[in-house]
């Protein structure tokens, strides 16, 4: 049998369900109608520009045609000839053609990039308003995913293939034209090849574009594994895992080769139909028209240009081809993309303000699966000033009891409210202003050392940042710094230790100043050496404010007001240090193993 | 080579001693490929050169009235076609498969050097490279390799044309002949400053991604802080700063495009100017004109590969060296060893610090410098990633670092404190080279992961079973706990004879640690396991607990003894400073006195 079928294993399948919405094709249009709407005069001038260069790229044939019919009808009219101003036409129309071919060029990338940043842009302010919970849930792998590789892979389509395709479509539609208006009978000789290429394209295009995606998955795939295996370096090698890595290297290799040789029979279909298309153009042409001229309806000038119109279709033609798949290609990132537009934004209530600073969950039931509750008629209040510390096994549900008084997530029955007013109804900025979570994620920015810390307080002015700074004991090393605040930190800059990347994020709770906080294990990735100098800090941070500590070291909890055991998604002992170690349940066993 | 037939079964030893020797090395590993290429691409060339004499050919019947002739422009236009189209497919074909093969062999290469470097590779530099190589260098060499023989086909026929249009009409062939050259090198000068933007602007788009996944990286901060705006707005300016680099390219770009229809342009004008008065003189037929005007506007094609090859080189000359380089990394110690590949049993022992972990018995190390433990811990496995001064650890008395890395490494497992999660189902993850005496069931509930599976079998809703779920690459869907726990599931299913952990449970809180403190401790019965810890739970189930202060095997006893017995060793465990510890002192006096009352 002839022919390649496509490979089983598709590496571009989803291993994961998408856990963002992708758009419905009705967002996709309406976003790309808006998109058009916004670079319309842009588009127009791109089209304007075109059509003069190529209506003055067929001025050289139709000189051409014209000096071939003189030259022919013999010498009379030879004589008559003024080959001097015909060839000052030339270089006339040369020279028209050559300064729109740059315009064309520079204006449709100037197009390009302006569409390709607005879309990066409106993606990244969408991405920036998402609700806190929304993130919570899904994590930020998704938008990861959609910002790089969706945004690389529309930054070629719509660099390229949108103009380019533009400027395709006007060329041949021009170029058809140019053939109507010198030589009309020859046109319809064009339209012999069409039916061919149409069957052709229509093969190739319904196949393309799935599997050029499975192919780059596949390629992406052989980078990966490389990837990981010099990531985890060690663990290879403790492990004994070299020989299975170069096992699993070869078996990528086979994968991706796989959707490339499939790719490859696709092409060695449509390249064939291409170029048969452009042969029987120009033969098409070239027969029908000289038989035309044998029989007098046209002129010898005629066919000529004629000819050379055909031959001069091959560049467009070949440009649209090259540039469709991508387009469609394109649209599924495109969907991705616009897919966060389908989330709602996060409004909350903004008359809601809480009056005074008491936490209180009344019977909260919650569950991140519909039937699954993972906190179960969960009761508490926590008064002002309050250190309240949640201890218990993993999965308990400890976080998720943090994430409920943080107002992240809301309760599926029950309230949880904050001097009276019900969290889950408040905006995320109103909420902020009052209650931060700090997690184990201590995120540094890259840029600035200043840009770092005003984010929690934009109109901050130096003598305030270096005051944060000093309050969690970060001012020694942030001072040795060559550039102070305008140090460049994070990724590519000075490198922080995880201590000093958690002292940030503790300065930026010092500036931001709400007066409750949760803590979800604040310090647990880091070292104990850091982690007691941090303490220190955080317990300055701390004074005076309603704490809710997620706490996985005893010593925490045993510096707490109250102590709230989670078990099972049920508040088990409650009560202070002492009363837990004399009622001697849970609690009590393990600080007894804890201190010997 | 066909694509069908990869991977190589054995990719072979590269010529790494530099960039162009790695090229030639490539080249020569495919040279039946290269030649294949090569005559396809002249057959494609030839036959998309010939249209413009069937053409002249044609329009020169239709003046002379023949259409017999005319008939047999049509015949040969349709060779000429069958020509091209065999020509253009089986060229790209060959081209592809070129590249194919050889970025497949590149990818191999690396994957291999990257398995024997190992270790070494975290360390380094060298690291960021291999990635590099991997991701962005072997396409850079693919494209050489591919437009390699396309170049020299079209060249070659550029010659063809120019020496066929002097034989066939030599007072217009000559002008086509001179101008051919100027055509061909007009662009080059200008390529260098325009890849040179291209670069510039590669770079600000790389800036702006970066800052983009940084911004959403960190989202879960700024939603719960503040500052979106601030964000928004850096990544505003950086993305139009990529914006205006990319026009600056295009501008150039722009220009090029405009001496590319300029001068064919121009060397047009000259044959048409030349060929009217030498047809008017009647040197030459309107036929032969049509043919030469018509082959210049068709050699435009087989001459955009001189700029296609300019470029492709001047890519892949930086990325060839990048991979040679990387293809040549070493070890620092020889994995081959001096010894006889054995598995050895025993007491192992540290000679720089005195540390003994007696075989069959559960050690817990304290060490109040955690970077300390790490090099200590690193060394108890043999073979370190460094070169070092320092004797190897020994285990029955055998130098680790006289054995095969293959053996050391079965004989001793070392969990480092940062252990990588590989990508992949559980059950892949679980399934490492083992002694097949513990299982993955019994591993994963001794390391407490119930909470794990309920976690990975909710994020993939498809899969029946939990060991079938997807762990997403280094883990990071997974808590800091969850994957220290899953990372200790994988070393417990190893079963070594030796297992040493470097703080296997310092992100798990106390109620779970206390609970794998006991799994561990039965699971490891009758085998060698040696703990670095500061926890208390963890040290209250260990047989021995040695205390290693300043390089040095300062305490050896259990826990309890050596709370009370020794101050730096509490300093360390209970986390006081010197004040607190003072009146720990004092209370524990009490605890003791209350103990002796009620004794």
């Amino acid at each position: 049998m002839i022919g390649v079928a496509p490979p089983a294993y598709d590496p571009a399948a989803p291993t994961t369900a998408e856990t963002l919405p992708v758009g419905a094709p009705a967002t996709v249009r309406a976003y790309v109608a808006e998109l058009f709407q916004r670079h319309r005069r842009a588009f127009l001038a791109l089209v304007a520009v075109n059509t003069v260069a190529v209506v003055s790229s067929m001025a050289g044939p139709y000189l051409l045609g014209s000096l071939v019919q003189h030259v022919s009808d013999g010498a009379t009219a030879a004589r008559e000839l003024h080959i001097e101003r015909i060839v000052a036409l030339f270089a006339l129309a040369l020279v028209v053609q050559a300064v729109f071919v740059h315009q064309v060029r520079l204006r449709g990338a100037m197009l390009g990039e302006r569409m390709l940043a607005d879309l990066r842009e409106d993606f990244l302010v969408r991405a920036v308003g998402l609700p806190p919970g929304v993130l919570e849930r899904a994590g930020t792998g998704d938008l990861l995913s959609r910002i790089t590789t969706d945004i690389d892979r529309l930054a070629s389509a719509m660099r390229e293939a949108v103009p380019q395709l533009a400027i395709g479509v006007v060329w041949v539609v021009l170029l058809l034209g140019g053939l109507v208006v010198t030589a009309p009978p020859l046109a319809p000789a064009v339209l012999i090849a069409v039916p061919l290429l149409v069957v052709g394209c229509r093969w190739y295009f319904r196949r393309a574009p799935s599997a050029y995606r499975s192919e780059a998955a596949g390629y992406a795939a052989v980078a990966a594994v490389l990837a990981e295996t010099v990531d985890a370096g060690r663990t290879v090698e403790a492990h004994r895992l070299a020989a299975r890595r170069i096992d699993l290297s070869d078996r990528r290799v086979r994968e991706w080769t796989a959707w490339e040789r499939y790719t490859l029979w696709l092409r060695s279909v449509l390249f064939p139909v291409i170029n048969a298309t452009h042969v029987t153009v120009l033969c098409s042409v070239l027969m029908i028209g000289g038989s035309f001229v044998l029989q007098g309806w046209i002129g010898v000038g005629q066919l000529t240009t004629g000819a050379l119109i055909a031959q001069m279709l091959v560049d467009p033609v070949s440009l649209i081809l090259r540039w469709y798949d991508e387009l469609q290609v394109a649209q599924v990132s495109l969907a991705r993309l616009v897919g966060v537009r389908d989330i709602e934004p996060d409004a909350g209530d903004g008359s809601l303000a809480p009056d005074g600073r008491d936490v209180h969950a009344d019977e909260v039931h919650f569950g991140y699966r519909a039937g699954v509750d993972v906190l179960r008629k969960v009761s508490l209040e926590v008064a002002p000033g309050t250190r309240l510390a949640l201890v218990g096994p993993s999965g308990a549900g400890k976080s998720t009891l943090g994430r409920l008084l943080a107002g992240i997530y809301a309760p599926r029955s029950g309230t949880v409210t904050l001097g009276g007013a019900e969290l889950s109804r408040m905006s995320a900025e109103r909420v902020r202003s009052h209650v931060a979570l700090v997690n184990q994620e201590h995120h540094v920015f890259v840029g600035a050392l200043r840009d770092n810390l005003l984010l929690a307080r934009t109109d901050a002015d130096d003598a305030e940042l270096w005051a944060a700074l000093g309050a969690v004991d970060a001012d020694g090393w942030a001072r040795a710094l060559d550039d102070g605040l305008d140090t460049e930190v994070g990724s590519g800059g000075v490198l922080l230790t995880p201590a000093q990347a958690q002292q940030i994020a503790l300065a930026r709770l010092v500036l931001a100043d709400p007066h409750t906080l949760v803590l979800d294990e604040a310090t647990s990735l880091l070292d104990p050496r850091a982690a007691r100098h941090l303490e220190r800090s955080l317990a300055r941070v701390l004074d005076g404010r309603t704490v809710v500590a997620i706490a996985h070291r005893l010593h925490t909890a045993h510096d707490a007001d109250v102590i709230a055991v989670v078990e099972n998604g049920r508040i088990s002992e409650l009560g202070s240090h002492d009363q837990l170690v004399v009622a001697d349940g849970a609690y009590a066993a393990l600080w007894r193993s804890w201190h010997g | 080579m066909q694509i069908q037939d990869l991977p190589y079964p054995d990719p072979g030893v590269p010529d790494a001693r530099s960039g162009p020797r790695f090229l030639v090395w490539l080249g020569r590993n495919q040279l039946g490929g290269q030649l294949k290429a090569l005559l396809w691409g002249l057959l494609h060339f030839v036959s998309v050169s010939s249209l413009p004499f069937c053409v002249g050919f044609a329009v020169q019947a239709v003046v002379d009235r023949s259409g017999a002739r005319l008939a047999a422009a049509g015949g040969l236009m349709a060779l000429c076609g069958v020509g091209i189209a065999l020509g253009d497919t089986m060229l790209h074909r060959a081209a592809v498969t070129n590249w194919i093969t050889a970025a497949a062999r590149v990818q191999q290469l690396l994957a291999r050097r990257t398995a024997v470097l190992g270790s070494a590779l975290t360390r380094r530099v060298a690291a960021g490279e291999v990635v590099a190589v991997s991701t962005g260098d072997v396409e850079k060499i693919g494209w050489l390799v591919e437009a390699v023989s396309r170049f020299t086909a079209a060249a070659v026929t550029i010659v063809l044309v120019c020496v066929a249009l002097v034989v066939y009409q030599p007072a217009l062939g000559i002008v086509v002949a001179v101008g051919m050259p100027v055509l061909a090198l007009s662009v080059l000068p200008l390529l260098p400053r325009a890849t040179r933007r291209a670069d510039f602007q590669r770079e600000k788009a790389g800036r702006a991604t970066e800052l983009a996944t940084d911004t959403v990286a960190g989202l879960r901060v700024l939603r719960g802080i503040g500052g979106e705006e601030l964000f928004l707005d850096r990544y505003r300016r950086a993305s139009q700063e990529v914006r205006h680099a990319a026009v600056r390219s295009a501008r150039m770009w722009a220009l090029i495009s405009a001496i590319q229809v300029l001068l064919p342009g121009l060397l047009l004008i000259a044959v048409v100017w030349h060929g009217v008065n030498l047809a008017r003189e009647g040197r030459i037929t309107v036929g032969e004109m049509v043919t030469v005007y018509s082959a210049v506007m068709i050699l435009s094609y087989p001459l955009r590969h001189f700029e296609e090859i300019a470029m492709a080189y001047s890519f892949s000359r930086p990325s060839a060296k990048r991979a040679a380089r990387v293809l040549s990394l070493e070890r620092a110690t020889d994995g081959e060893g001096s010894r006889e590949a054995v598995v050895p049993s025993g007491d192992l022992y540290d000679p720089t610090t005195g540390l003994l972990a007696p075989a069959g018995r559960f050690t817990a190390v304290v060490c109040g410098d955690p970077d300390a433990a790490g090099e200590l811990a690193e060394r108890l496995g043999g073979h370190t990633a460094d070169s070092s001064e320092l004797p190897s650890a020994l285990v029955g008395g055998v130098p680790l670092d006289e054995l095969p890395l293959g053996s050391a490494r079965s004989a001793v497992l070392v969990q480092d404190k940062d252990p990588v999660l590989l990508s992949g189902t559980l059950r892949e993850l679980l399934d490492v080279p083992a002694s097949g005496d513990v299982s993955p069931e019994e591993a994963l509930s001794a390391a407490q992961c119930g909470d794990v599976l309920d976690a990975l079998s909710q994020g993939a809703p498809t899969a029946d079973d939990a060991m079938d779920a997807r762990i997403t690459e280094r883990g990071r869907s997974l808590s800091g706990g969850q994957r220290q726990r899953l990372a200790l599931a994988r070393s417990l299913v190893t079963a070594p004879g030796v297992l040493v952990l470097d703080e296997p449970t310092s992100a798990v809180d106390s109620h779970t640690e206390a609970r794998i403190a006991d799994g561990i401790r039965s699971l490891r019965q009758g085998r060698t396991t040696v703990v670095f810890t500061s926890s208390p739970l963890l040290l209250d189930r260990a047989d021995r607990v040695v205390l290693v202060h300043e390089g040095e095997v300062a305490a050896v006893g259990v826990h309890r003894e050596l709370l009370h017995s020794d101050a730096r060793y509490r300093v360390v465990v209970t986390r006081e400073t010197d004040d607190e510890a003072a009146a720990h002192e004092l209370t524990h006096l009490r605890e003791l006195e209350e103990i002796e009352e009620t004794a």
